[in-house]
């Protein structure tokens, strides 16, 4: 039986085979691209600076990010402010936090039988794009980090207007999602605290629990964190078994027949990515405990989305505090890039996970551009002895309405992952 | 050097490139008839969505005089005198008799996203609460083979009357293969000519449905087209930039529901009244630019006092739209304010003729209007336009004045 997600930017096919009333198999199919990488082949390298933002319209700073990180991966001895760094690490943070807004009040509710809540969901989207825009003039697509820096230079006034909008931000969260001071939230190490509160998240919890969903959407139980930075840390999760040393050598991707995705592994393996791989390597403890309880299931992976917000606001607030405006916005590279030859890569942790730019130059020119996005992480095609994460998450599972819950919980994004 | 100034007074002033503000009493009192009987007629009609403007502006606590504030701006958005704010107001409560089908091709779901965070205190309330957006796949509940129904059904019971928003662009190439939608895998060009054939105008959004976009650069691998180059024989409204400007957006539904028309459109379809002006007309840094104060690298002393970008490769001088009025992000700022040329995104081909830092002096595109624009630094090559001209002098004299800054 075939079934069109939507509302993932864009539409997937997946097709369920059923044995016995339940789900054997899902074949995933993504049935558009744009052919970006073939686009970048033979440009300026800096073209790709503009170019590659617009991979997507939702996650395209992580883009411009990955884009700027990899170049820059490819000279030696490049220098970076300090300024620079928690400038872009900020950017970031607010497209997480929109992109965790919207999936939960446009995607999320309504597959809880309520209904879509689209001013609740553009009203903090609205701000941390506008917090976004200080820096980088607009959002989506900006294209305003540059190699050897970012080209904005703020004034102490632009501070104000940003902390105003973060403040505006965790206002709304602490009345609308889980109604309590987000200190209390973040430092709660028991899901049993947390259930006790009220707001639209807990009420999406007591409907899981009462249903007796919390068994559902369980998979590998496999983690992967490639972004590192001041608040991610970089490393990959077996259960609870933590290792810090992994090498973008080990990721594989493959073509697949039916579709216009590509099949990601490390080491032959399939690792889920996103907040709950994010929450698991950074040992949250509040997610912790709920996966000590619940182990990946929906449950834990919708907690740890909303849980990220509230972390990114309160990061955020260190950073623009670390923050001195006097440093150098850039610094100029000591290398002409159009003598530049060689390669390089980057991983930054984008809204859904890992997303992972690498780059090879010629004289300046890109020769090669390789784009894996979170998506293709979750969403591999498996086969059915050795489904994907999210194949392998609905398998099993009776009701197709359920099975599109459970997929979705991945938020899936349909335009990134064929590019 | 005065010769050259007249040359550049004239591009300036050339009838094709004015846009005329003040169009006389008599056009304006006809104007204003021809909407008042269509606002009338509309009025007429059934609501095509239960929304109405005044229960969401009660719902959402905001007064009378909020929506009148709004009313204004947009009045003179569209480039019409004050005295037409009421019939504006009267339109944005009508808005919900005009139903509106967008559809999404091959893009990144950028405009959507653009019009999620749209403009001005309550446009956000106007747009998606009163605007009958019949089908939008981000925005509505039903999803797959109901989707698909529901789409249908719009389509049959707003014949020739909905406006069709297209996002995204056609890929042609492999008999359309590379983009297909929905459970029978229609195309993405059946699927735009099906939905377009009934509507009353199509209003392409963006640079990829106007132009082709990012997937349209060289070498098109997917053979990506804009809409104009699929649909013919009907109205079409072009919206570029990427993402477009929601203001503009809005603009052109109003303008719809006000008149029943397109907009007055330029040689490229673009309604003129967001892309009669360059970007370097109404351009913060102008001044900087009028006096030879240009940022000479990334971070310099000029970037750190907002000179222009010029030679950072600006392309506001060749570029066609109101950013530098409308801005972004509900007037937060706009890529030039955050200290980043313009990249020419609403012109067509931008990706493979204007890109990022390249300056314009090795682009060698053709600028609007005609002849190639050469090097900032070295003039006199021939060929150029006024415009070329008249920044090549500009620009070229201030490295000289720059020189002998930097010796003293």
């Amino acid at each position: 039986m075939i079934k069109l997600i939507e509302k993932i930017e864009g539409e997937a096919k997946l097709d369920f085979n059923m044995k016995d009333g339940k789900i054997d198999f899902v074949d995933i199919a993504f049935m558009s691209t744009r052919n970006i990488e073939n686009i970048l082949k033979g440009k300026a390298a800096f073209d790709a600076l503009v170019i590659n933002p617009r991979v997507c319209g939702i996650c395209g700073h992580a883009h411009l990010m990955a884009t700027v990180q990899a170049l820059e991966s490819c000279y030696k001895d490049l220098q970076l402010t300090n300024k620079a760094k928690i400038i872009r690490e900020l950017t970031l943070n607010f497209e997480l936090i929109q992109n965790h807004f919207k999936w939960f009040y446009l995607t999320l509710l309504p597959l809880f039988g309520k209904k879509q809540q689209v001013l609740k969901a553009t009203y903090p989207t609205q701000l941390m794009a506008k917090a976004i825009a200080i820096f980088g003039g607009q959002y989506p697509h900006t294209s305003y980090a540059v190699v050897g820096g970012v080209v904005c230079d703020i004034t102490h006034t632009d501070l104000i207007k940003l902390q105003h909008y973060i403040e505006e931000t965790v206002k709304f969260f602490e009345e609308n999602l889980v109604r309590s001071q987000s200190q209390s939230f973040l430092e709660s190490e028991n899901v049993d605290d947390v259930l006790s509160k009220e707001g639209d998240l807990i009420e999406i919890l007591k409907i899981i629990i009462s249903n007796e969903w919390l068994e559902l959407g369980k998979s590998y139980d496999r983690y992967i964190v490639f972004g590192a930075n001041s608040y991610f840390t970089k490393g990959k999760s077996m259960k609870t078994r933590l290792s810090n040393n992994i090498s973008l050598t080990s990721v594989k991707e493959s073509k697949q027949e039916t579709s216009y995705a590509k099949n990601v592994s490390f080491k032959n393996k399939y690792y889920e990515v996103g907040p709950l791989a994010r929450a698991m390597i950074n040992k949250t403890p509040l997610i912790k405990d709920a996966h000590k309880r619940y182990g990946d299931s929906m449950f834990s992976r919708i907690l740890a989305r909303v849980c990220e917000v509230s972390q990114l606001l309160h990061h955020s607030k260190k950073l623009i505090a670390e923050l001195d405006l006097s440093e150098a916005s850039y610094i100029k590279p000591s290398q002409e890039i159009s003598k530049l030859t060689g390669a390089g890569s980057a991983s930054v942790e984008a809204a859904r996970g890992s997303l992972i730019h690498k780059v090879e130059l010629e004289n300046g020119l890109i020769k090669n551009y390789e784009i894996i996005t979170p998506t293709q992480w979750n969403l591999s095609g498996g086969t059915k002895d050795n489904p994907g994460v999210s194949q392998k998450a609905m398998i099993g599972l009776e009701e197709i309405s359920i099975a599109e819950l459970v997929f979705k919980t991945f938020d899936v994004c349909s335009v990134c992952t064929t590019h | 050097m005065i010769e050259k100034r007249e040359a550049l007074a004239k591009m300036f002033s050339a009838k094709g490139s004015k846009i005329n503000t003040n169009r006389g009493a008599e056009y304006y009192d006809s104007l204003m008839e021809t909407m008042k009987k269509r606002l009338n007629e509309l009025e007429q009609t059934a609501a095509a969505s239960k929304m109405s403007i005044t229960s969401v502006l009660e719902a959402e606590g905001l007064d009378r005089r909020d929506f009148m504030k709004w009313a204004s701006a947009a009045c003179a958005a569209l480039m019409l005198p004050a005295s037409f704010t009421p019939l504006i107001a009267q339109a944005a409560e009508l808005m919900n008799r005009v139903p509106v089908i967008w559809i999404e091709l091959q893009d990144c779901a950028g405009n959507s996203e653009a019009i999620l965070r749209s403009d001005a205190p309550t446009i956000d309330e106007l747009i998606l609460e009163t605007i009958s957006l019949e089908f939008n796949e981000t925005l509505m509940a039903a999803a797959g083979h109901q989707a698909e129904e529901h789409l249908e059904e719009a389509m049959h019971t707003f014949k020739g009357k909905y406006l069709c928003v297209v996002e995204g662009s056609i890929p042609l190439g492999m008999d359309g293969l590379y983009g297909t939608i929905g459970a029978k895998a229609e195309t993405f060009k059946d699927h735009l000519l099906r939905v377009a054939k009934d509507s009353a105008a199509v209003v392409a959004v963006g640079t990829c449905a106007t132009f082709g976009g990012v997937p349209a650069a060289s070498p098109n691998p997917t053979g990506a087209v804009g809409v104009q180059d699929v649909v013919k024989g009907k109205a079409i409204i072009n919206i570029p930039a990427c993402p477009a400007n929601p203001a503009n957006i809005t603009g052109t539904i109003l303008h719809f529901v006000l008149t029943g028309q397109v907009p007055e459109l330029d040689h490229l379809n673009r309604p003129k009244f967001a892309f009669g002006y360059r970007i370097h007309d109404n351009c913060e840094r102008r001044a900087h630019f009028d006096a030879g104060e240009f940022v000479e690298e990334w971070g310099d002393k000029g970037a750190q006092n907002n000179f222009c970008l010029y030679k950072m490769g600006c392309k506001g001088p060749m570029t066609f739209n109101n950013c530098s009025i409308v801005r972004y992000n509900s007037g937060t700022n706009w890529p030039i304010g955050a200290g980043h040329g313009c990249i020419g995104c609403s012109e067509p081909q931008f990706w493979d003729k204007y890109a990022q830092e390249r300056p314009m002096a090795d682009t060698h595109f053709k600028a609007p209007g005609g002849g190639v624009e050469k090097t900032v630094d070295e003039f006199g090559l021939g060929l150029l336009t006024a415009a070329g001209i008249g920044i090549g002098i500009h620009a070229a004299a201030s490295v000289l004045a720059g020189k002998k800054e930097g010796d003293e």
